[in-house]
């Protein structure tokens, strides 16, 4: 019984030592990020710099961050979510404002990047870098079927698709793929007349007999050992799936297709997230991602769009010519923000696209 | 008064024993399915999340719009049935793979049986998604099975098919996951089964099949419940395996769960999806064990 008691005292004196714990470690930056979304040298130039830790814990998109945060997540000092979710988070009441004063490479943001409808005069998020969802192709299979890739028919079409029965997939995601076929249809990604949703989800019906699969995680795999020929995809991961088949020496590349009816835009931001406990080291890591060179390792990983005007000296030559990643104005102006949609838009576009995927 | 205090003490060591699983099932079963319970009859919040309980004008706002969305939207009702479809052919193809299996490991010799068990165990040691990802090289386009499979079909004059990202994919993968659940209580039972009884039977005349069908298969029925409801019960809530090895139409009803928490941020309409998962799960359970009981009364009445 004495030991018992003994082992009971140890394991509450554990429990209540437990939270104080922290406080004796050395000062750490809760990061929660993307996965492979900050270049390691980064990291570890702000930690020298800061004499801080890093310590990063990912997800794989903005509704598992959102889901996280609404179920009472805590704890994170940066994040960094992509627009729309930046204003769920602050209408949610998530976020911290920012203190300007601490960040003066703001000005090294493009100015087409501030000040935007989802965080009006930046209060909340400072850009942080983006991508655009798009085509991404096999040249080799392209160029031996004559399709074109320049435009989301491509994908849509049951013309071209035919070519490629099978060998094509699209994102498993229902606001992406909608987006896509309603700029294939003409309207606007953020169109939310039932009608056209409906149009859309006709679209996507006749192109479906046609895909492989709706797939968000292998698709790159996919593409670069050239079972995949074709897909609509984010713009970072075709990059990465090029860098693969080139890495494995295969005999064709995996290129990135900007279509001509325009294409979703992502701008991640980085945001604190309210009750962050240490807001001073996330407003340092901010203002030192701003900075043009840190901010320009991580297009040259990834490949990743930077709205940072600072940066584009620091950047490879082939990522600056790559109009994928850096869009021609004509181009650009076509790229569009998803907005968030409300929770009765939220269901009935759930309704459509569970009949796409149950028939 | 000395056997009284006995049955006290009894009775304590009684709850002392039961007490720690009853007080997990209530905290980790029975207090998430009244939190759902309660969720299903909210409204979604408009940025994910629930909306107040009480809203602006002080009224309480708890409603059935959530389960009758899934009633009277007939696609949900589908992919719930095409849930079970899935879930029914697991169980029915692992119980066909299974029961020779686990005869054989039942009737070797001892030390071959450890080893044997240990092999069927032993998938377990790398990770579920290492082996889905396994599944998909071996289903791909490009390797040997698929295209032994279309050099097949091609010289019989048919066209090539897909085998990953199908509904074939997916139901491979669900029995190969969930074959071992059907393989150990199958053995557990088959094992215990008197080889006295089979002697028996022959020297009374009957062949093989009657052996089988009159004798080993009613004895037997227990495990197969037993392993039936451990087959069918995940297998019907599965969202990774569609997810990741399915077709555009391989939607089950655990993805469209997911999606309810993820994508559309619609937590209790989510909810109402788990309660018919949990209802129709529990329900599977019940009868298993009232078929597995029955049987067991069969089986004591051959023992007598």
């Amino acid at each position: 019984m004495n030991r018992i008691a003994k082992l009971a005292a140890c394991v509450l004196a554990a429990v209540a030592l437990a939270p104080a714990a922290p406080a004796l470690a050395a000062d750490q930056l809760h990061l929660y990020n993307w996965n492979n979304y900050i270049a390691p040298e980064t990291i570890k130039r702000f930690e020298a710099q800061c004499k801080c830790e890093v310590v990063q814990t990912y997800y794989s998109d903005n509704e598992e961050l959102l889901a996280k945060i609404a179920a009472g997540a805590k704890g994170y000092d940066v994040m960094v979510p992509t627009s729309n979710a930046v204003e769920a988070l602050i209408r949610g009441k998530q976020l911290m404002p920012l203190d300007k004063s601490k960040l003066p490479n703001l000005k090294n943001i493009d100015k087409r990047y501030l000040d935007t409808s989802f965080d009006p005069g930046n209060t909340y998020s400072v850009p942080y870098a983006m991508s655009t969802t798009i085509i991404g192709y096999n040249d080799a299979k392209m160029k031996e079927l004559g399709l074109p890739t320049d435009t989301w028919a491509v994908i849509f079409d049951p013309k071209y698709l035919a070519k490629v029965k099978g060998r094509v997939t699209v994102l498993d995601s229902a606001n992406e793929l909608f987006a896509a076929a309603l700029k294939y249809l003409g309207y606007s990604a953020n169109d939310v007349d039932p009608k056209h949703w409906d149009e859309a989800a006709a679209a996507i019906k006749k192109a479906k007999p046609y895909w492989a699969a709706f797939n968000a995680s292998s698709y790159i795999k996919e593409l670069t050992v050239g079972n995949i020929w074709l897909v609509h995809g984010y713009s970072n991961d075709i990059f990465q799936a090029n860098l693969d088949a080139e890495a494995a020496k295969r005999p064709f590349h995996i290129l990135q297709g900007m279509p001509k009816e325009g294409a979703v835009l992502a701008v991640d931001n980085m945001v604190l997230q309210k009750g962050a406990p240490r807001p001073d080291l996330g407003l340092a890591f901010m203002n030192f991602m701003l900075e043009g060179q840190n901010s320009s390792e991580l297009t040259n990983l990834i490949g990743s769009g930077n709205p940072n005007t600072a940066a584009l000296p620091f950047i490879k030559p082939e990522i600056r010519a790559n109009p994928a990643i850096f869009p021609t104005p004509v181009v650009a102006a076509k790229l569009e923000q998803l907005k968030d949609l409300t929770a009765a838009q939220r269901r009935l576009r759930n309704r459509l696209w569970t009949e796409i995927k149950a028939r | 008064m000395a056997t009284g205090a006995r049955e006290a003490a009894q009775a304590r060591g009684k709850w002392l024993v039961s007490g720690p699983p009853i007080l997990y099932l209530l905290v980790f079963f029975a207090a998430p399915t009244l939190i759902m319970a309660a969720a299903s009859l909210r409204t979604p919040g408009e940025f994910g999340g629930l909306a107040p309980l009480v809203d602006e004008a002080g009224k309480l706002d708890l409603n059935f719009d959530s389960f009758a969305r899934f009633f009277t939207e007939p696609v949900y009702l589908e992919v719930f049935v095409k849930s079970v479809i899935f879930a029914t052919a697991t169980t029915v193809l692992c119980l066909l793979i299974a029961y020779p299996l686990a005869s054989v490991i039942a009737t070797s010799p001892k030390r071959v049986r450890s080893l044997l068990l240990l092999l069927v165990i032993l998938p377990f040691w790398s990770n579920f998604l290492i082996r889905i990802y396994a599944w998909m090289i071996i289903l791909g386009p490009n390797a040997a099975l698929a295209r032994g499979v279309n050099g097949m079909l091609a010289w019989f004059g048919a066209g090539p098919v897909p085998l990953l990202f199908s509904s074939f994919a997916v139901l491979v993968c669900l029995v190969y996951v969930h074959l071992p659940f059907m393989v150990l209580p199958l053995y557990a039972n088959l094992e215990k089964h008197d080889p006295a009884l089979l002697d028996a039977a022959q020297d009374l005349g009957a062949h093989a099949w009657q052996r089988f069908w009159r004798i080993t298969f009613p004895l037997s029925l227990p495990g197969v419940y037993a392993g039936a409801a451990l087959v069918f019960i995940p297998a019907l809530g599965i969202f990774a395996i569609p997810d990741l090895l399915g077709g555009p139409n391989d939607t089950l009803i655990g993805n469209l769960i997911k999606q309810q928490f993820l994508e559309t941020r619609d937590w209790p309409f989510g909810s109402v999806l788990s309660i018919v998962l949990t209802v129709a799960a529990l329900a599977l359970a019940g009868l298993a064990a009232w078929f597995g009981q029955r049987a067991t009364r069969a089986r004591a009445l051959v023992d007598a």
